[in-house]
């Protein structure tokens, strides 16, 4: 599940799953619906992620899809990700388009990615 | 405002009634008192009337902090490093334009690639995207003196090293020179509708009725992969610095850190690159002129000035050394400065202070009071005030775009959604703004702008 609180000039995603790749999976949902669908070919990247930390990973894991859609035009569709520790690795699959540019870049305000009540949370805040 | 215990210095806020209960309800107060604890921070962590609420700093913020060990923030200056404006003016007047107002705009819309990702319309002809990183405008082939001259610290800031500017930056910055990006980012036509200050309009070459071209624009994707490096680098080495933070956007190092050189020099870079980017807009805004108006008429458009208003830059302010860090604020240095053209040095340096699209712009002239009381600063706009998503709610891109085009305003912009979240209502009032920094002895209004017609990005 991912759901968008707007601030003035910024925008939040929180993010729940059952799992830690759930999350990055909903992160990569929400970023494919603020860059729009495409229809070119089929595209899919390898991905190897390493943080300092859990939020550090989920902000890395958006920098990535963030870089891939402005040099490469990838609106990203799917992963096949496993997060083990601060580390992240799998294939993101997509299609090539012309993405929204609206994400100019990932910060680090109110990040947060880990396990609370029961269920894995994220939360970033996109600057658009 | 109240302090809080961990503030190293007051926090400071240029504002009136109305723009303080703005932002009543909003992080702004506290982002700026979490900008207050940074270590090094000396004077005041203060924002202009322009505020709102960012993500670490707030925009509209200013922060000095004493070198050589006071710490250097890349959120303090923000993703788009060296976004700023540049103002030309055309040797004509709104009524010789006439009729050619909408062809000219529509020319500006193929000449200057709008939307992010479309190649660039240099390519770095026979350049190197390091001697843009290193040289910005100079790197360009057959640029003005004159444009040179009339740029904040000439277009180039000293320490530039493309070295600290990583693979993923240059990947990113590679096809996206001449490009102005998403977002607010603009070229508009305009008219000076009133001179507020003959003697200084005079010198900047600014009459009533004067065509001019406002050009916002920055860094694009290499500026924001820059600062997306050195925020996530420094977050990672705070511990050992024993920094501790309220808000991990606030990631620092000290300025004379490893970590800290190698972020002014990839900022420079990217500073460079920026005004690089407005100068090749600038040529595309002059081809534009040259063919709906002729070439006679690009030729005598002039470079009014270019300011950066995302930026940090070392200064001398109250015989200390500092590293001031200015996020949606501007360099305003008055008369007599030896930083700004000697053309200007008696009326003091222009700033353009862009409104929301459709009401008005400012130029101002930088005034005695912004360095007794900012590190020689102003405001930059007229400040977000509605979300994106509230300013679609109210108003349809379509429906908007009718509304200017009745008050005789011509508008191209690639996308209906993109034109909705730059309603002028979604923004602050610029007068208000503007009436702020000149009582507060900032900055002095010079002539007021009204737009003809605007590409967006």
């Amino acid at each position: 599940m991912y759901r968008f609180v707007e601030h003035t000039a910024e925008l939040e995603v929180e993010l729940e799953a059952e799992s830690a790749e759930g999350v990055l999976e909903e992160a990569l949902r929400a970023f494919g619906e603020l860059t729009g669908p495409a229809r070119g070919e089929p595209v899919e990247e390898p991905i190897d992620l390493e943080a300092t930390d859990l939020p550090a990973l989920l902000a890395a894991w958006l920098d990535q899809l963030v870089f891939l859609a402005d040099t490469e035009g990838l609106v990203p569709e799917s992963a096949d990700i496993s997060v083990s520790g601060t580390r992240a690795t799998g294939v993101v699959r997509g299609r090539r388009g012309k993405p929204r540019p609206l994400v100019k870049a990932v910060t680090l305000h109110r990040l947060r990615f880990g396990r609370r009540d029961g269920a894995w949370r994220g939360r970033v805040v996109l600057d658009v | 405002m109240s302090a809080r215990a961990d503030m190293r210095v007051p926090a400071r806020i240029f504002a009136d009634d109305e723009i303080l209960d703005e932002i009543a309800d909003d992080l702004s107060l506290e982002q700026l008192q979490n900008v207050a604890t940074l270590p090094g921070v000396v004077g005041a962590a203060i924002a202009m009337p322009d505020i709102h609420q960012g993500y670490g700093f707030p925009v509209g913020g200013v922060a000095a902090t004493e070198l050589p060990d006071g710490v250097v923030s890349p959120g303090g200056v923000g993703y788009d490093i060296n976004c700023g404006v540049r103002l030309l003016a055309l040797p004509l007047l709104e009524s010789e334009l006439g009729d050619r107002r909408e062809a000219l705009v529509h020319e500006i819309s193929r000449s200057v690639p709008a939307g992010a990702g479309k190649r660039g319309v240099l390519h770095l002809r026979g350049t190197s995207l390091d001697d843009v990183l290193r040289d910005g405008p100079r790197a360009l082939p057959n640029v003005r003196a004159e444009d040179i001259e009339r740029t904040e610290s000439e277009g180039r800031l000293e320490g530039a090293d493309p070295s600290a500017v990583s693979e993923r930056a240059h990947v990113r910055g590679r096809d996206q020179l001449g490009t102005m990006g998403s977002g607010n980012h603009f070229v508009e036509v305009q008219a000076v509708e009133e001179v507020l200050d003959a003697g200084a309009a005079d010198a900047y070459g600014l009459r009533e009725g004067q065509v001019t071209m406002l050009i916002h624009s920055g860094s694009r994707g290499l500026g924001h992969q820059v600062c997306t490096d050195y925020v996530r680098l420094m977050d990672g080495r705070l511990a050992s610095y024993r920094i501790h933070l309220p808000d991990r956007q606030l990631a620092c190092a000290p300025a004379s850190s490893p970590e800290g050189r190698q972020y002014l020099g990839a900022m420079a870079a990217a500073a460079n690159f920026a005004w690089a980017n407005r100068q090749a807009i600038a040529d595309g805004v002059r081809r534009a002129i040259a063919v709906v108006l002729g070439q006679d008429v690009a030729e005598r458009t002039h470079q009014v000035y270019d300011v950066a208003h995302n930026v940090a830059k070392v200064e001398e302010h109250g015989g200390m050394r500092v590293c001031v860090h200015r996020k949606g604020a501007t360099r305003a240095f008055p008369a007599g400065s030896e930083e700004i053209p000697e053309a200007y040095r008696d009326v003091g340096q222009p700033v353009f202070i862009p409104g929301s699209m459709g009401t008005a712009s400012f130029v101002l002239a930088g005034e005695p009071g912004s360095m007794e009381r900012s590190f020689g600063t102003t405001c930059h706009g007229a400040g977000r005030r509605l979300s994106r998503t509230a300013a679609r709610k109210r108003i349809h891109g379509n429906e908007l775009r009718r509304e200017l085009e009745a008050r005789g305003i011509v508008v191209r912009c690639p996308s209906p959604k993109g034109l909705a979240e730059e309603a002028p209502f979604a923004y602050k009032d610029v007068d208000r703004v503007v009436r702020v920094v000149e009582q507060a002895g900032l900055a002095r209004r010079v002539a007021r702008l009204v737009p003809l017609g605007v590409v967006k990005g």
